[in-house]
Parts: C-alpha cells; sequence; structure tokens
C-alpha cells in the first residue's frame, strides 16, 4: 500500500485557479506570480469583512439567518467607504465652471518665495522641545528648523530674510562628535561631560565663538563659522576647518 | 411616406405598440434629463402632421408643456393635470407614457442645432444622479430582438456600397455597447451575455480592451461604481459620416420596425454630418479609437495662440566678450523653425501669439536674467541638428533601483537629476560635479558677511555637500516630478493624492497640495514659472499658482483618467492626455478646452510641444508618435516604429529632431522638419477634417537605439543640443 503523500505542488488550490482564470479573462498575461496571493489574500480579506458586516446587520435585524439583503447592506457600506469613485462629470463640470469664472489673480511682484499662507505650508516646526534643567544631552544634530524663507537672492548682496528660530533651547553642536579623519576638515567638539545650563531664552545671550579660519589655508573665502556653544569652552577647544577646493571632497 | 424635416421634431408613431411600460417614472425623468421632450403618440396625421411642420420651436413648447404635465401626473396631482391640460388644450391621450422614445434628432446638417440639445434640460430635472442617468437605459424594446435589429443593421451594412461601407461601419461598436449596456441594465443577464458573445467579435480591433472590460459587466449594480462608464452613457458618441452615407443609413433605419436601432442612435450618437467623399477605411482608422468617438467639428475651432511670448529685453553685463546683440528681440514668426533670432529686428507683434500679459506672469528677478544670459550664451554654441548631423546620446541608467523608478526630471541646464520611486521618495542628484548642499541654519546664517560678493556660496552648509539627497514625504508611489525653471523648487505627484513642493536649497517639504483625492500621475511647472499643472485619477486636469493651496483652474472633460500634462511654451495652454485615448488642450485664462484630438487607440502617456509653439507630439501605449498642428486642429502625421507604450518624447531645441523613448528599450529619433513640412492645409482640409497622411514613417525615422534592457522613461535635450535619457535597468 502506498502511502499517503500530500498532494503534489504542482496541484494548484481551487481558489488560486480562479484567480488564475480571472487573470486569463482579462486579458492579463503577463505577472509575477506572487500577484495570485496577493488576489487571494484581497478577496478572502473583502468577503469575511463583508460576511460578518451582513452577520451584525442581520442581528440587529433580529434575524436568525444571514441573508442576500444583509449582503447587499453590507457591500453598499463598504463600497461607499472604502472603494469610492472619483466625482461624476457632471459634478466636476459645475465645480470647474465656477472655478475658472475667477480670473486669475495678479502676482505681487516679488517678496520671498511665493508660497501660500503659513497654515498651509508644512515649513513650521513640528516638535517642541522641552527644557532639560540637568546635563546637556548629547545627541547630536539638536539643530532646530527655523522658519526660513529662502529664495533666490537677488545678486545684490541683500540680507536673505530669516524668521526668528522660535525654538525653545538650542544647543547646536556642529557636526557630530566624530573626528572625520580622512576627510579634509576636522570638528572636535567638547566632550559631553561638561555641566552646562541650557538656557531657554533664544539664543542671544549664549557664548558665542567665532572662529575665523586662517586665510590662508582656504584661499579667497572667508568663512565664519559660528557655534552657540552654551557651553563653556575649555581651552585647548577649536575648531578646525580646513577647505580646500569643493573636488576633493569625498562622498559623506 | 412621411417627411421629415432635417432639424425639428420626428414623430414616430408605429412602434409604440410593442413597447413595454415598464415603472416608467425613472424613464420619464430620463427623458427629461436628456432631451425634454415627450413622443407625441397621437397617431393621427394631424398632430404629426402639425408638429412636422411646425418650426422647432412650437413643438417644443408643446413638448414641454406635455413634460410638465406628465411631471404632475407623476406625482399624482391629478387635479392640476386636469386643470392643465384643460387650459393648455392638450390631446387626451397624450398623457400616456410611451416608455422612454426619445424624439430629439441628433441629426445636424451644419452643428449648431445639435448643440442646442444638451442645454434643454427638461422641466422637472434638476439634479441628474446616478439614478437618473442610468435610466437612459430603461429603454423598452423586446431584449429577444435586440440581436435580430444588429443583425438586420450589420446586413444591410454589408450590402451598401464600397465607398460608404467604411463610413457605416463606425456605427457598429458604439451601438453595441449601447445596447448591450441597455441589456443588462434592464436586467436582461442571459440576453446581455448572448448578445455579446455573438457580436463582440466582429467590432475593431483596436476596441478590445474597451470590450474586456464591458464582458465583465454583467449585472446593473456593476455599473453604478464605473465613472468612466457612466460619463461613456451621458456624453454623446460623435461620428462623422458624410450626408450621403447618412441618407441611406436614415432611409433604412425609417423604412422598417428598426426603430429601436434609430431611437438609440438618436440618444445616444451624434452624428457629425459634413458635405463630400466619404472616407476611407484607413482615414477612419487614423482619427478613431477614443472613447466618445471622435472630435466634433466645432470642438477644434476656437483660435489658439499657439506663437510664442516675446523674449524680454536684457543688458548684457558689459564684460561679456560673445559675439552677441546688444538686445534680444522677440522672435518673428516663421514657417520653419529658427534658432534663437540674436539679430533680427522685428518688432512686429506675432498674430497668433498671446498678448503679454494675457495671463499674469511672474515678472523676472535678477536671477532668472542670469539664467537667461546664460541660456543665450549656451544657445550660440548649440549644436545644429539634422538628418545628418544626428545628436549624441547620453544615457543615465538607474542601476540598482529596486525601489521601482517611476518618474525622472532633468533641470533645463541639465545640472540636476530627479527622480521619483515607488517607495514614496524622491532623490535628487547632481549632474555636475559640483555637489548639491543645504543652505544653512537660521543661527548660522544670522552670522555671516552679507555684504560679501559671494553670499551666495556662503549661505550654503559645506557639511552637507553631497551628491545626491533623498527627499520623504510621501505616502505613495511618486508619478511625477518637475524642476522650476529657476531650479529653486521641485514638484512631485504621488498616488496618495497630493502634489508636493520642495525647496532645493533646504532639501525640505514646503507646501502639500491637496486637491486631487485620488493618484496624481502628472504634474509640470510652467515653463515661465510660478504655476503648475497636474492630472490625475479623478480626471481632471488642475492649474495652481505656488502661493495658493487651492487650484485656480480645473479642467474638466476628459471621461477618463488624465495620465499626462504639458505646458505650452508661451505658458497660456495646457496639453492633457488621457486615458480616453484623446488629447485635449485646454485655456489657461478660462478654462475651456480649445481643442481634442483623436486617433491614439490606447492611453496616452507623452506629450511634447514643439519649440515654436505650433505642433504637438504624442505618444501612447499603442507605439504611435501622432503630429497635430495646433492651430488647424488637424493630425498631420504618424509615426509607426516602436513596438511598445512610448513614455517620453522631446523636440531638439530648435525643433528639427523629435526623440521618442519607449518600453521598447529603444529611442528613436525623428526627422521633425521634414515631417512638418509642406503641410498642405487647404479650406476642405480643415473644413472637413479629412487628413491624407502619408505612410513615410520610415523616411523620417533616422535612427534607432537600442539599450540593454531600459526602458527609456526621459529625455531631454541640454541646451546645446546633446540629448540625455533615463531609465532604471531591468534585466
Amino acid at each position: 500500500s502506498r502511502n499517503i503523500k500530500m498532494s503534489a505542488p504542482k496541484t494548484i488550490p481551487k481558489d488560486a485557479q480562479v484567480m488564475i482564470q480571472i487573470l486569463k479573462d482579462m486579458g492579463i498575461t503577463e505577472y509575477e506570480p506572487r500577484v495570485i496571493n496577493q488576489m487571494l489574500e484581497f478577496t478572502y480579506r473583502y468577503v469575511t469583512t463583508i460576511i460578518e458586516d451582513a452577520k451584525i446587520y442581520a442581528t440587529h435585524a433580529k434575524k436568525s439567518n444571514v441573508d442576500a439583503d444583509d449582503i447587499k447592506l453590507a457591500i453598499q457600506c463598504r463600497m461607499d467607504q472604502s472603494f469610492t469613485s472619483p466625482p461624476p462629470r457632471d459634478f466636476l463640470l459645475e465645480v470647474a465652471r465656477q472655478k475658472n469664472q475667477t480670473p486669475l489673480p495678479l502676482i505681487k511682484p516679488y517678496t520671498g518665495p511665493r508660497l501660500p499662507p503659513d497654515r498651509y505650508c508644512l515649513t513650521a516646526p513640528n516638535y517642541r522641545l522641552k527644557s532639560i534643567q540637568k546635563k546637556v544631552s548629547s545627541s547630536a544634530g539638536r539643530i532646530s528648523v527655523p522658519r526660513l524663507s529662502v529664495g533666490a537672492v537677488s545678486s545684490r548682496p541683500s540680507t536673505p530674510t530669516l524668521g526668528t528660530p522660535s525654538v525653545q533651547s538650542v544647543t547646536t553642536k556642529v557636526g557630530t562628535p566624530v573626528s572625520l579623519t580622512g576627510q579634509r576638515f576636522t570638528v572636535q567638539i567638547p566632550p559631553p561631560s561638561q555641566t552646562t545650563t541650557t538656557k531657554t531664552t533664544t539664543p542671544s545671550t549664549p557664548a558665542v565663538s567665532n572662529v575665523l579660519i586662517n586665510p590662508s589655508l582656504i584661499g579667497s573665502k572667508n568663512i565664519l563659522i559660528t557655534t552657540n556653544m552654551v557651553s563653556q569652552n575649555t581651552g585647548g577647544e577649536s575648531l578646525k576647518r580646513k577647505h580646500e577646493d569643493d573636488d576633493d571632497y569625498d562622498a559623506l | 411616406f412621411r417627411a421629415v424635416p432635417d432639424d425639428g421634431g420626428l414623430v414616430d408613431a408605429d412602434e409604440d405598440k410593442d413597447i413595454k411600460t415598464e415603472a416608467s417614472n425613472d424613464s420619464w425623468g430620463n427623458n427629461n434629463a436628456n432631451d425634454g421632450r415627450l413622443l407625441s403618440p397621437s397617431p393621427g396625421s394631424s398632430a404629426s402632421a402639425g408638429s412636422n411642420k411646425s418650426a422647432a420651436g412650437a413643438s417644443e413648447e408643446q413638448q414641454t408643456l406635455l413634460a410638465v404635465l406628465q411631471f404632475l401626473r407623476k406625482n399624482k396631482l391629478t387635479e392640476s393635470v386636469e386643470i392643465l391640460r384643460r387650459e393648455a388644450g392638450l390631446p387626451e391621450d397624450s398623457l400616456e407614457p410611451k416608455g422612454a422614445d426619445s424624439l430629439l434628432s441628433r441629426v445636424t446638417a451644419s452643428s449648431t442645432a445639435g448643440a442646442q440639445a444638451p442645454t434643454k434640460v427638461a422641466a422637472g430635472e434638476d439634479q441628474p444622479d446616478v439614478n437618473v442617468v442610468l435610466s437612459a437605459y430603461s429603454q423598452q424594446g423586446d431584449p429577444a430582438l435586440y440581436e435580430v435589429y444588429y443583425s438586420g443593421l450589420k446586413r444591410f451594412i454589408e450590402s451598401v456600397l464600397d465607398c460608404h461601407r467604411a463610413e457605416l461601419s463606425q456605427v457598429f461598436y458604439p451601438l453595441f455597447v449601447h445596447m448591450y449596456l441597455e441589456l443588462v441594465y434592464n436586467n436582461h443577464e442571459s440576453e446581455a451575455k448572448a448578445f455579446f458573445e455573438k457580436f463582440s467579435g466582429d467590432q475593431e480591433c483596436y476596441y478590445e480592451d474597451d470590450l474586456r472590460v464591458l464582458s465583465s459587466l454583467t449585472k446593473k449594480e456593476h455599473m453604478r461604481g464605473n465613472e468612466t462608464l457612466l460619463d461613456f452613457r451621458t456624453s454623446k458618441f460623435v461620428l462623422r459620416i458624410s450626408r450621403d452615407s447618412y441618407q441611406l443609413l436614415k432611409r433604412h433605419l425609417q423604412e422598417r420596425q428598426n426603430n429601436q436601432i434609430w431611437n438609440i442612435i438618436q440618444e445616444h450618437l451624434y452624428i457629425d454630418i459634413f458635405d463630400g467623399m466619404p472616407r476611407s477605411k484607413s482615414q477612419i482608422d487614423a482619427m478613431s479609437g477614443s472613447l466618445a468617438g471622435e472630435a466634433k467639428r466645432e470642438a477644434n475651432k476656437a483660435k489658439v495662440y499657439y506663437g510664442l511670448l516675446k523674449e524680454p529685453e536684457i543688458e548684457l553685463p558689459l564684460d561679456d566678450e560673445d559675439e552677441e546683440a546688444e538686445n534680444e528681440e522677440g522672435k518673428p514668426k516663421k514657417k520653419k523653425p529658427k534658432k534663437d533670432s540674436l539679430g533680427s529686428k522685428s518688432k512686429k507683434q506675432d498674430p497668433n501669439a498671446p498678448s503679454q500679459n494675457r495671463i499674469p506672469l511672474p515678472e523676472l528677478k535678477d536671477s532668472d536674467k542670469l539664467d537667461k544670459i546664460m541660456y543665450m550664451k549656451e544657445a550660440t554654441k548649440r549644436i545644429r541638428l539634422g538628418p545628418d548631423n544626428l545628436p549624441s546620446i547620453c544615457f543615465y541608467s538607474f542601476l540598482n533601483a529596486y525601489q521601482g523608478l517611476t518618474a525622472v526630471d532633468f533641470t533645463d541646464d541639465s545640472s540636476l537629476i530627479a527622480g521619483g520611486f515607488a517607495d514614496s521618495t524622491v532623490r535628487v542628484w547632481s549632474v555636475t560635479p559640483k555637489k548639491l548642499r543645504k543652505v544653512k541654519s537660521a543661527a548660522d546664517l544670522n552670522l555671516i558677511d552679507k555684504e560679501s560678493d559671494d553670499v551666495l556660496e556662503r549661505i550654503m552648509d559645506e557639511k552637507t555637500a553631497s551628491e545626491s539627497k533623498i527627499l520623504c514625504g510621501h505616502s505613495g508611489p511618486v508619478y511625477g516630478i518637475s524642476f522650476s525653471p529657476d531650479r529653486n523648487y521641485l514638484l512631485s505627484s504621488s498616488e496618495d493624492g497630493t502634489v508636493r513642493l520642495w525647496s532645493l536649497q533646504t532639501f525640505t517639504c514646503l507646501v502639500g497640495y491637496k486637491g486631487h483625492n485620488y493618484p496624481v500621475w502628472d504634474t509640470q511647472f510652467s515653463p515661465h514659472g510660478y504655476y503648475f499643472v497636474s492630472g490625475g485619477h479623478d480626471r481632471v486636469a488642475r492649474l495652481w499658482a505656488t502661493d495658493h493651496y487651492q487650484p485656480l483652474r480645473m479642467f474638466s472633460g476628459h471621461l477618463a483618467d488624465v495620465t499626462c500634462t504639458r505646458f505650452h511654451p508661451n505658458s497660456n495652454y495646457v496639453a492633457t492626455g488621457s486615458s480616453d485615448r484623446t488629447i485635449r488642450l485646454w485655456d489657461v485664462l478660462n478654462g475651456n478646452c480649445v481643442r481634442i484630438f483623436t486617433g491614439h487607440k490606447g492611453p496616452i502617456h507623452a506629450l511634447a510641444f514643439s519649440p515654436n509653439g505650433k505642433f504637438l507630439a504624442s505618444g501612447a501605449t499603442d507605439g504611435r508618435v501622432l503630429l497635430w498642428d495646433i492651430g488647424h486642429g488637424l493630425m498631420v502625421g504618424e509615426l509607426k516604429g516602436h513596438t511598445d507604450t512610448i513614455y517620453s518624447l522631446r523636440f531638439s531645441r530648435d525643433g528639427e529632431i523629435l526623440a521618442s523613448g519607449s518600453m521598447d528599450n529603444t529611442v528613436r529619433l525623428w526627422d521633425a522638419t521634414k515631417a512638418f513640412d509642406d503641410l498642405e492645409t487647404d479650406d476642405f482640409t480643415a473644413a472637413t477634417g479629412h487628413i491624407h497622411l502619408q505612410d513615410n514613417s520610415q523616411e523620417l525615422l533616422l535612427g534607432t537605439y537600442m539599450t540593454k534592457s531600459t526602458p527609456v522613461i526621459h529625455l531631454h535635450f541640454t541646451r546645446r543640443n546633446l540629448l540625455l535619457a533615463a531609465g532604471a535597468y531591468n534585466p
């Protein structure tokens, strides 16, 4: 007597065969094999959802069995919820007619980047920093995103407009506490063992260390590096940055 | 034999008897929605003669009264009915609902009468809702006879003279679809299936996809959710038939009991009659294929300002040593495209160009002027292309794009390339050795020397320099990407229904424009910046400005998704290609559709305007590139060669070469100068829309360049006419 084997791997379950037939009927000849599984999953999920909903409606109507009306109601409710279709054409035509009647608004002369009012933009910070009394956290990159409006600046060296940074506390450590050897510039950060108080006022009073790079290293560029180092600078700290030509930068 | 006027009411009193009267409240409503007339069923000759000989106006009055009467009756206001009938002096039997026989003859000799019909929305129907629209099908006729009717028509058309047969065969497809849908709507499922099986094989091959969708629709409920199908029925399928052929058809259908077909034709078809020779099969095939038939001739009659805007005068800096003219003047209108006319002093306004302030455009900033100067400098170094001087092609392959590359764009000066991916990210790369940098944070910016000359360099944060940047924000695959002309912004449109504006200085997202609630398939900035257009699954294209959170214009009219949106070089017009296989040209000023181009047999995925603004090239899933003359509204060329969907089209900078890239892994170059040369658009062609396409695709093809299994999804000519192409390697 033969052992009872599991069905041979070539036999596809009936449901999958149905899916394959559907694809064939709709004229789809090339598809990844995963598509069948996706379709099966979707079908299973949809049908069970409908039947469960129908069951709820049937019990609500105090019927002992689920009948066709319950199913119809369940389908209709689901359609309105998940499978919405775009608005009908006459509605669109009407809306379009109204909208197209208003003349195009005149364009104001350039006053910065042309963006909608701030509450329709995504430029506001979406977090708020809590003020801590104790030590400085060592996470890098506590850099706030100020309301910055930057546009194409005119060729005259006028000031780009800046919004005021609306942050509670600013602890900007320039870069990460990693010495990037092998790069052309090195940044040294004071070790986070210093206990400092982070000021919660706007950074008008923190100790700012301006380091002017030795012009001879750079050539014609004079770059000002500023850090809002709220911590005291212990001696021996310096921020060195060597600039060579742009082409020498390795990928970061 | 009854005399029938060309326009006005058509009375047909024979077939009333076998018409079932179903619960005809809907059908009644429908009649009103469609045409506001009621068949006056009185078989007496006087009434028929009366409505025949009276001008259209009087019979309309009569029928509006009848309509009101029916409405009252439906709502059981019997007393009012009596009173009205007495006062209006209407005959007794005009009240009986005779089913949904529509009276209105859709046939028009010249086109205007037909246009009146859609505007006559009858009394009692102010809210066309789905039921009303669907009830267009409660027309009764014995379902079993539908096959007989159809076969009868088929036999007739096959017996007709050759010259007329091609034209009359156009009727088959819309008739078939409408009859099938009618059967389905009235729940005659088995008859519908039999009808479908018997006749679907006879239809033209290019309707195959539609028929397949139709075959899956077997019940009334299936029709409800399908917007495209609903639109198909409410909008009239347009056919262009010559007068002779039309007379033949009309005579045949009115003779016998073929009135069912006649009714359907009247209700759902719009027959645009022209005087002249009947068209040949190939001419018809070239223009047909869209979901709504062809375009009515008057749809393409509006004046389109396809000329280019005058270039502003820019003073060149004094230390500029290239030899260029002092000022750059407007380009004179010429038949053949010319390069930037650096020496011409023509100050005439191009009659075909829109005026400068037809639509408000942003003024030029200093940086824009610098850009223009760069542009002019580059233009002088531009290579002149031609059949004997083909461009070199530089292909950017996206390797390891597991994320699924779905959209690509280059900046105009070819310095940046952006890719949109199916994992909802957008990546920007720098093509030149110059890296991408973010602007410094505000705190840092405070401290730079604002008066120095290189402040623009200083505001950049060197630590953030990298070859590429990733922009995350969308929640669905990114299907459309567009750089702004001043290289400050990037737009991306996605399946999540939003269009996002990204800043290329901070590499963060600035705005999310919500309006489409469905996938947005394409978006593009206008050539002058500030405006952009987007088109999506909701069948409309929207025009936005970057500083308005709602769209300024909505271009609604397509029957299916808008898959491709492009601005005209003068920013006054927008072309949209759609899944309903038509291309529409919209006027930005007032949102009107000024051109409808039919002829493609598949959804359109690529559009390109020629640099002189006169011509439009389009590519679709059928592998053909079609060329259109915008001014006349005609098809002027067909380029066959590709074997798969064309996803990108681009004209060279001076319009001499058209490059097309396709899913079949090739880039093909076509001779555009020759294709547009010697166009004879005489009055006859313009009036009738007959086109004589030469089969010269082979001559126009200048070269085919295969890639190594990389579909080409974007093409871009640099300012010096080097062709850049992009695609994702797909082994």
